[in-house]
């Protein structure tokens, strides 16, 4: 472990920042960004970097969320019902973590990413968006108003059980690695389950910190959590979700789904380069 | 915008402004080696824990406000699950 010193506090602020910026734009949380970062650049433990990341996704999640919140983009009551599997996940992800090599997990981790980027790059033009305002959006799907057309979308939820088996997948991961797991819950919520990328990406950002924390509670209590470092990362995270939402205000759906294609490919080359070795 | 989305959308802005704030403050003592640094820092990750269980708590009180069963209990279920995740890393420091 290297000391705590102010120069590294002080890139920690920074990689805080820019994960933070691409976490509120992406509903992706940053972690994968922060980890790998952490991990390989700065060669923190990987449990340390696991800790200090998830610190980073609660404060993104309740930060993004609490100026989100009445704004319809959230869908509460759907993210409530998956809280359940991800934080099921999220447990079952301790004890996963325990039987398998470090190795395995990351080459598994850097596949699912690709096969994600991929699916997310051939329906970029799907918008799975109920244009009629009537429609009857069900006990569980929403409305909101959509800045891009300025008019009202409303979305029914499809395949609930496969929204449920994504989000305890997720939650999996999170404790596992140390990420929101929103990479995972977003393309499939989107690509299957009928919910628009933006309503997807907002619940998707409401649900990580309940799942960030059911992991980041073991950490503290083993000691891996550094307080220090991972006030470092929370208060950059804070700066840079900040100014992703103010600039995801303006991105276009089709210009954030390539972003997080490539994103998610970077992602996947590092984790399974780092499997590998 | 229900009652309920207001009061998690307070909850969530209270709990980030406190703990940014006891960390902030708790990372400048740490460099100017001032003391109370550690309880500071502890303190702002501890409040940074304690605000999404604080949302659930919340949430299971506005659902079985408005009589919502379905929910409550998927919330309180929650709820247990972050309590377990608690007893599981209270467990995994004894082994250690």
């Amino acid at each position: 472990m290297p000391p705590v010193t102010p120069l590294l506090a002080a890139i920690i602020f920074a990689a805080g920042a820019v994960s933070g910026g691409f976490g509120a734009l992406l509903g992706i949380g940053g972690g994968v960004l922060l980890v790998p970062f952490l991990n390989l650049v700065l060669h923190l433990p990987f449990p340390v970097a696991a800790a200090i990341s998830l610190t980073t996704v609660i404060a993104t999640s309740s930060s993004v969320s609490a100026a989100r919140a009445g704004k319809q983009l959230i869908n509460m009551r759907l993210g409530m019902l998956l809280e359940v599997a991800t934080a099921a996940g999220s447990l079952f992800g301790g004890v996963t973590a325990q039987m398998l090599a470090q190795s395995t997990v990351q080459k598994v981790f850097g596949v699912v990413t690709a096969v994600v980027a991929v699916i997310m790059l051939t329906r970029l033009q799907r918008r799975n968006v109920i244009l009629d305002p009537d429609i009857d959006p069900g006990p569980l799907g929403g409305r909101y108003h959509e800045e891009e057309s300025g008019g009202m979308v409303t979305y029914r939820v499809k395949r609930l059980p496969l929204a449920l088996a994504a989000s305890f997948v997720a939650g999996n991961m999170s404790s596992l690695l140390g990420i929101g797991g929103g990479f995972i819950k977003v393309p499939v919520l989107n690509a299957w389950c009928g919910i628009p990328v933006r309503a997807a990406a907002a619940t998707s950002a409401f649900m990580i910190g309940v799942t960030a924390t059911a992991g980041a509670v073991i950490y503290y209590g083993t000691g891996q959590l550094i307080p220090a470092l991972a006030a470092s990362a929370v208060l950059g995270v804070q700066l840079g979700s900040w100014g992703g939402m103010r600039f995801g205000q303006r991105a276009s759906a089709m210009w954030l789904k390539l972003l997080m294609a490539v994103v998610l490919f970077v992602v996947s080359a590092v984790m399974f380069t780092r499997g590998i070795r | 915008m229900t009652r309920l989305e207001q009061t998690i959308g307070a909850v969530l802005r209270a709990g980030v402004i406190a703990s940014s704030l006891a960390l902030a403050v708790g990372l400048l003592l740490q460099f100017m080696h001032a003391p109370g640094a550690q309880l500071l820092l502890h303190a702002g990750i501890l409040t940074l824990l304690a605000t999404p269980v604080a949302r659930v708590i919340v949430s299971i009180v506005g659902y079985i406000r408005v009589r919502d069963w379905t929910f409550s209990t998927l919330t309180a279920i929650v709820l247990l699950e972050l309590l377990a995740s608690a007893v599981a890393a209270l467990v995994f420091n004894k082994r250690l």
